[in-house]
This record gives C-alpha cells, structure tokens and sequence, in this order.
C-alpha cells in the first residue's frame, strides 16, 4: 500500500494525461488549438530568419564575389582549354574526311593501287606550277606515275627522292594531257598556263562543245589512266582562220587548296617519244 | 664562323617559309621570293664578307627542289646579289633606298631570266602575259616584303658582328 502513496499516484496521473494529450495531438483534435497557437510563432520565425539572412548575404558579399572571381577565371581557362581542344578535334576531322574521301576514291577505282601522300611545298618559280608532296621512292612513287585526289587529277610525278617528289600539275604552262569529252566523244589536248587556268586545244572545228561537258583523260599517249575525271568546260571560242577550236575548263581539283593526293603506283606511264616520227 | 651560321639557319627558314607559305601567296600569278629578299639584304650589309658563298650555295639549293632547269635558280640570285654589290659602293649611305632599287631590278632581272629560260626549253609562254601575270605582280610583292626582310638582315649582321671582333 506504500506504493500507492501520493507521490507516486500524481506521477501515474501526470503520465496519463501526457500520453492522452500526445495520442490526442498526434490524432489531430489539437490542430486547431496548435494553428492558433504557432502561426504566430511561425510568421515571427519566418521574419526573424530572412532578416538575418539578408544581414549575413550584406555582410558575407564581398567573400562570395571574390569566390565568384575565381570561379569565373576557373570556368573561363576550362572554356578556353574546350576551345583548344574544339580546334584540334575539328582540324583531325577535317584530316580525317580528305582521308576518307581519298579511300573513297580508291574503293571505286579498284583497278589502281595508290599511295596517298601529304603535300608539303610548292615550286618556288611563279612562272611553274608543282606541288612537293612527303612520299619518294621509300615509299614506291617513281617517276611519271599519275597524282589524282578523290576529285580528279592533278598531274604526275616529274621527279622524286627517297622522301619526296614533285609533282607537275595539269594547270602548268608546259603540261599537254590528253582528254576526252564524256558527252561528244571528241578527242582533244587539255593545256596548262602561266596563270593556272587550263584550256582544251586542238579541237575540230566541225565538232560541237557544250559548256558543262565533262572532260575525262583519254589514256592516248600513255601518260596517264582513261577516264580519270579531269574538269567541265565552261566556254567554247572559234577564231576565224584557226585550225582547230578552243574551249576553257574548269578543273573539278582545286589546285589552290589541294592538301592530300594519291599516287596511281600501279599505272605504268609509257614513253612513245622514239614513236613519234621525227618532222 | 657565327656569320656562316646565321646564314645558313637564315636561309633553311626563309627556304621553307617560301615553299610552305609565300609560294601559295599568290598576287594574279606573281609570287614574293623570301631567298632573293634575304640575299639582297645580306649582300647590302658592310660587315657582311660571305654573300657570295651563300648565294651559290642557295641557288645550288633552289636548284635541286625547283622544277626550272639547274643553272636557272643559281644564275638568278648571283645577278641579284652583283646588282647589291655593285649598287653597295654608290649608294652605300642610304641602304634602305639601295634596297628597294635592288629588290626592283634584281626581281626583273631573275624574273626575265627565267621567261627566256621557258622560252628556250619551248614552254609556250608570251612576254607580255608573264609582264602582266607574273613579274609586275611578283616585284609589287617583293617590293612590299623588302623592308622587312632588310630589317632582319641588318639586325642579325648587326648582332654577328661585335661577336666576331670579340673572337
């Protein structure tokens, strides 16, 4: 009967009223009496906390600029280390197309074999147009072999090294290739030019040319392949009193910003100079 | 000795800028000649004793990577460089000047040259289209390209020279 003394009764009452009013509060009767009681609290929480906040945001700024700075100069060097690499990746995509569209070419014209080389230099004579491409006969290319790119040609090797060779271009002033027109069926000489320009000749006056024919090589002389894609014609020109017609071509490379060519190392360029009877 | 040298690496640089850059710089079908520049400008310098030497020595060089017949290249900077020298000993207080007029007469000189060279070996060429297409634009160009190339002849003769009396 100790047990059931004052003391210990009002601490058996008090936790029973705790426990009720908590089971009364957590199943929600006391909602309406806690909204009334903490909103206030609440909006004064509230209040208090932005306007410490903005206190500390006023006070803490010059820190967060100066973190900012650094954030900035950081953000700016990453940008411009992703540019550099922007303009190394685009450079070896641009390598890699001229690449394949030279194994593009290669892949139809099977009969050849090539050897694709880089063009290093140019003649150093205005009045000549060669080009100075990085593969020799180290590599296979021999002399009077013929130099196309996925385009059409360009020329054939004029002399080489062990590292290198120099090409003569079909838009040099003593270049004469042999062509033919696609279209007409007419036979005639592609000339080159001091200026680069190429030019047909010796074409028959009764013949008609178009301008857009296509100009192939006729493979007549030896010198070069048939059928290697040479240019269009872009005007024809009758003079009265002349033999034989002319026409101006434009040549479907551009000798300007060739960059990469393949060296036609299975075609075997045939000499018929002793052929040719002396006049 | 350090003369040699500076000469030597001077014309590997301007060897390869010329066939790398300025033979694709192109004025109508007229180019600039960095090797004619620098030998012009190195012959015009008085402490400069090798230009001779040198001028041989890259028209042998030019000779064996241009397509224009061998003695074209090398026949061409010796006039150059005997137009420099006879025009070092008139106009020897005014180099600039002596530049600008070698750099004008040695262009036409090499430049002719060369046309009657193409002319010889049958290339189907005209005067007047090489006056108009190539020469005029190629003596605008080394014209343009002179001062510069004599300013860098005459600092590296410049800086060569006290090393020599020193040695």
């Amino acid at each position: 009967m100790k047990f059931l003394n004052f003391r210990n009764l009002q601490t058996i009452i008090l936790i029973v009223v705790i426990s009720g009013l908590l089971f009364l509060a957590l199943s929600g009767y006391f909602t309406p009496v806690f909204n009334l009681s903490l909103n206030p609290l609440i909006s004064l929480q509230s209040w208090l906390s932005v306007r410490y906040l903005s206190a500390r945001d006023f006070l803490t700024t010059p820190r967060d600029v100066t973190q900012l700075r650094e954030q900035n100069t950081l953000l700016e060097s990453q940008v411009s280390q992703l540019q550099t690499q922007l303009i190394v990746m685009e450079e070896r995509l641009g390598e890699a197309q001229v690449c394949f569209a030279l194994l593009d070419f290669g892949r139809t014209n099977p009969q050849y074999s090539y050897i694709a080389a880089t063009v290093i230099g140019r003649e150093i004579s205005p009045f000549l147009q060669y080009i100075i491409i990085d593969r020799g006969t180290n590599h296979g290319v021999r002399y009077g072999m013929p130099v196309v790119t996925q385009q059409g040609l360009v020329g054939r090797v004029d002399a080489v090294i062990a590292g290198a060779a120099r090409v003569k271009l079909i838009t040099d002033s003593t270049s004469v290739v042999n062509i033919r027109l696609q279209s007409a069926g007419i036979e005639a000489q592609l000339v080159g030019s001091l200026t680069g320009d190429v030019a047909l000749d010796m074409i028959p006056l009764d013949q008609v040319v178009e301008p857009g024919d296509v100009v192939l090589t006729s493979g007549l002389g030896g010198n070069f392949p048939p059928n290697v894609f040479v240019g269009q014609v872009l005007s024809t020109q009758r003079r009265e009193n002349a033999l034989f017609q002319t026409a101006t071509v434009q040549p479907i490379v551009d000798f300007e910003s060739i960059s990469a060519v393949l060296v036609v190392n299975n075609f075997q360029a045939v000499d018929i100079t002793p052929l040719i009877p002396e006049p | 000795m350090i003369s040699h040298l500076v000469c030597a690496l001077s014309l590997v640089v301007f060897f390869i800028l010329q066939t790398t850059i300025f033979s694709q710089a192109r004025l109508i079908a007229g180019s600039a000649d960095l090797i004619l520049l620098f030998l012009a400008a190195w012959s015009l310098q008085e402490q400069v004793k090798n230009s001779w030497l040198w001028t041989v020595v890259a028209g042998l060089l030019i000779s064996l990577v241009s397509a224009m017949p061998f003695y074209a290249p090398l026949i061409g900077y010796v006039g150059v460089v005997a137009i420099s020298k006879s025009l070092q000993r008139r106009v020897w207080r005014t180099p600039l000047f002596a530049m600008l007029i070698v750099v004008f007469l040695g262009t036409f000189f090499q430049q002719a040259l060369y046309v009657v060279v193409l002319l010889i070996i049958g290339a189907p060429i005209s005067w007047s289209q090489s006056l108009d297409s190539v020469i005029l634009p190629s003596v605008l160009l080394n014209l343009i390209f002179a001062l510069p190339i004599f300013a860098v002849a005459n600092d590296l003769a410049g800086r060569i020279s006290p090393l020599e009396v020193e040695a």
